[in-house]
């Protein structure tokens, strides 16, 4: 148990694991020990250093989307995703119940209904409470610096009609031909108005301090605040969950149209002559067409994020899928034939380093041109050319090392086929391809890793409704919030990709002959 | 009648690489080995015993001259010449079962599985590897290698044995007990084998003819020695054997000869005519 334990962790990549299995059984805990400090606790500190160094440079960068999220916001953010997911599923199954399931769930929902706008109606008056007591107290807090204002402000005031009415007397004492006391008259009215403005800017000055002063919320208005949006929003939800559950029901819909159906047919039995029964026949197709549509109907769910990390999945395996179906055949002729080789050479050197960014567009239009009706094609075309441009960025990999493995199968090997007098089949698939399996391999497990790294960037692009599509759709929403759900991207691509490559490694050590995993 | 040889070298050569830098392996060889003799090819390393094996088997083909079988000349490798290459050359990414499986599906197409599996068994279990069918090469020893690469090469019941050293890879133990597995073989299941070695007690106590190459580059057939000890012979009474001993003699002075002939080639350094110093 405790062998086949640390042999799959072997297997699997994970061999940092071991010291922990073997200290549960009690090996060496002195070694082990040491081990899980030196290989797991201090790659831990290290990563919660991180998330501290984050935590605090995080909120000085001030964006016009918010200040860069901390971990708690970006934990946050993905806790609202989730609920989304779920109202949304909630939402579609409601759609769809129908009988005493149907009745049993709205019951439900709206006791759960009332409850929440019982709740919201106290917290709505404590809010209003709280909020009255707040300004109260900013109103007393704020006083002080009120008054001050209006102190200089009324000094400023007095001293310019004063200023002003001296100057105006003076003016009129002047006389005609008194051109220097004019000069003076002059220099004293800018000295004056020069005054006036300065006061006026620390006016202003005074002003803007006033309006930053403020106290912080007390916390339980935060919180009446925050359960306030919460139960908000769960109230909005449930109305919604009521009305699919009732009116906009599929089983309720149904009913009504066939009901419908019923009074036309009743009419139809006994309309005769004048009554228009042409008029009435087609009243009734019409409404059984009706009635098989809204049958085929499901309620319009949007995509949630694990329906986007879904389609993402699908989409980087149709295009591996692809790539490997192109590459593995001509790798094993390039290594098989070094003609081949050679005549490749050039197209491989030259499509290699295109850019994921110029195969999409071209594909996109290349696809378009063979699905003209999107709507009713079977492969959404945004999925099929962002697949297919993943496939034409992760195919090389696979390509140039199945080449290698195909080239350098040992001689020894060769030797044998030919003694045997394999024919070309036997020789490729019981002596070559086997023999080049782990090279194959390591050759896939890049590929995919650049798959899964082009695709994000291909989906961005081409709108197909996965993980690319929803930073596109974060990125221009442009709220604090959506900033954050694109963190939270990043750590779901980090550790998709790091599974994937995981499973290739485990493919890899599995083909691999030369350990002896047959124990495992 | 005239007896024609069952395999056999004509005035062989060959050699690696383009004319211009050409490295001359092997030098008009003649060879000659009848049906259902042990032939042991003795040479030391580098004289292209194991070209010499591959030219047998088809594997290359001379530049020129003629590689006969039956007297038919020899154009590529055939299941009928089996060869044990030196290093095993077993696919690790099969079982001990899957690699013999290899050679018997494609050299008896006609078996049934039944069939199959019962004649892979016979050959497991005479190379005593019974019980480890599921292990692949890696896990096995290196005695246990190489008699898996026996049993393959058995299995394909070749008319030729072609064995390219063997047992050179192996330790003292297990190569005496697999040079009496494969004498045993060839006295209970006639064949010809062509054995290639470096070991001189090991040619004696198994074939029937030995011939001694001479040292590459451009090696040839030096001379060629009857065994004429009766059998079943042992290691240890051979020591006591008068014959085993005058040919062993025979042929260790043969290679002494070589080294001496080569000495003679050397440049000879002129040594500095010192005397001693006289103190009286």
């Amino acid at each position: 148990m405790k062998f086949k334990l640390i042999k799959s962790l072997d297997v699997a990549g994970l061999s940092v694991f071991e010291p922990v299995v073997r200290l549960l059984w009690g090996e060496e805990p002195k070694v082990q020990i040491k081990k899980i400090g030196l290989y797991i606790v201090i790659p831990l500190l290290v990563f919660i250093s991180f998330l501290l160094v984050w935590d605090f440079m995080g909120p000085r960068h001030k964006t016009k989307s918010g200040e860069v999220p901390t971990p708690k916001v970006v934990l946050d953010a993905y806790k609202k995703i989730v609920l989304f997911h779920d109202q949304e599923y909630a939402k579609l199954d409601d759609y769809n119940r129908e009988g005493e399931d149907r009745v049993a769930h709205l019951t439900e929902v709206e006791s759960r209904l009332r409850i929440v706008r019982d709740v919201l109606g106290q917290i709505r008056i404590a809010l209003e409470d709280a909020e009255n007591q707040f300004q109260e107290k900013l109103a007393k807090y704020l006083k002080p610096y009120q008054q001050v204002v209006a102190e200089k402000q009324k000094d400023y005031q007095a001293r310019k009609a004063e200023v002003e009415g001296k100057l105006i007397t003076w003016g009129k004492q002047l006389d005609v031909n008194d051109k220097e006391g004019k000069k003076d008259y002059i220099k004293a009215v800018a000295l004056a108005k020069r005054e006036f403005e300065k006061n006026e800017k620390h006016l202003k000055v005074l002003r803007t301090e006033l309006a930053d002063k403020k106290i912080n919320e007390s916390p339980e208005l935060v919180t009446l605040r925050l359960q306030q949006t919460k139960l908000e929003q769960e109230e909005q939800f449930l109305v919604k969950r009521i009305s699919y559950l009732s009116r906009a029901n599929r089983s309720l819909k149904i009913e009504a149209a066939e009901t419908i159906l019923g009074d036309q047919l009743a009419n139809l039995s006994n309309a005769y002559g004048d009554e228009g029964v042409y008029g009435l026949t087609l009243n009734i197709l019409n409404s059984q067409e009706r009635i098989e549509k809204i049958k085929k109907s499901s309620y319009a769910k949007p995509p949630t994020f694990f329906d986007q990390i879904w389609t993402s999945i699908k989409c980087v395996f149709t295009g591996f899928l692809i790539a490997t179906f192109i590459a593995i055949p001509l790798g094993i002729l390039c290594g098989l034939s070094s003609v081949f080789m050679a005549s490749m050479m050039p197209l491989i050197s030259l499509f290699k380093p295109v850019s994921p960014i110029v195969w999409l567009p071209i594909v996109f239009i290349i696809v378009g041109g063979f699905i003209t009706n999107p709507e009713e094609a079977f492969i959404s075309p945004a999925f099929l050319s962002t697949a297919i441009t993943v496939a034409l960025c992760s195919l090389w990999p696979t390509l140039v090392n199945t080449a290698l493995g195909v080239a350098s199968v040992e001689n020894d090997h060769l030797n044998v086929a030919r003694m045997l007098r394999l024919n070309l089949w036997d020789r490729l698939t019981k002596i070559i391809i086997p023999s080049s399996l782990p090279l194959i391999f390591a050759g896939l497990r890049i590929s995919l890793g650049v798959g899964w790294m082009v695709l994000i960037a291909g989906e961005l692009l081409s709108s197909s409704p996965g993980l690319g599509k929803f930073v596109w759709d974060m990125f221009n929403n442009g709220s604090s919030e959506t900033f954050a759900q694109m963190f939270v991207v990043v750590f779901f691509v980090g550790i998709i990709g790091f599974l994937l490559d995981r499973l290739m490694v485990i493919m890899q050590k599995l083909v691999s002959f030369d350990e002896a995993v047959s124990t495992l | 009648m005239i007896l024609m040889a069952y395999l056999e070298l004509s005035s062989v050569n060959f050699g690696y690489g383009p004319s211009a830098n050409r490295y001359e392996v092997l030098q008009d060889v003649n060879i000659e080995v009848n049906e259902n003799e042990f032939v042991a090819i003795l040479g030391f390393s580098g004289t292209g015993k194991s070209t010499l094996i591959s030219l047998l088997g088809g594997l290359n083909l001379p530049d020129s001259g003629q590689v006969l079988y039956k007297g038919q000349p020899v154009v590529g490798p055939s299941p009928d010449r089996g060869i044990l290459f030196q290093n095993y050359s077993l696919l690790p990414w099969l079982t001990v079962y899957g690699n013999i499986n290899l050679a018997v599906k494609q050299v008896f197409p006609e078996f049934s599985n039944e069939e199959k599996k019962t004649y892979i068994q016979k050959y497991i279990d005479m190379v005593s590897l019974s019980g480890s069918e599921k292990k692949r090469p890696a896990e096995l020893s290196g005695g246990m290698r190489q008699r898996l690469s026996l049993a393959r090469t058995l299995a394909m019941q070749p008319k030729v044995l072609l064995l390219d050293e063997p047992l050179s890879a192996l330790d003292a133990l297990t190569r005496s007990v697999l040079q009496k597995e494969i004498i045993n073989i060839w006295e209970s299941d006639k064949r010809t084998i062509v054995m290639i070695t470096n070991d001189l007690d090991e040619a004696i106590l198994m074939a029937d003819k030995i011939f001694l190459l001479s040292p590459g580059p451009k090696a040839s057939l030096y001379k060629e020695f009857n065994v004429n000890i009766e059998r079943p012979r042992d290691m240890d009474s051979l020591n006591l054997n008068e014959d085993f001993n005058s040919l062993r003699n025979q042929i260790t002075a043969c290679m002494v000869e070589f080294f001496q002939s080569e000495d003679n080639d050397s440049v000879e350094i002129e040594l500095p005519d010192y005397q001693p110093a006289v103190f009286t």
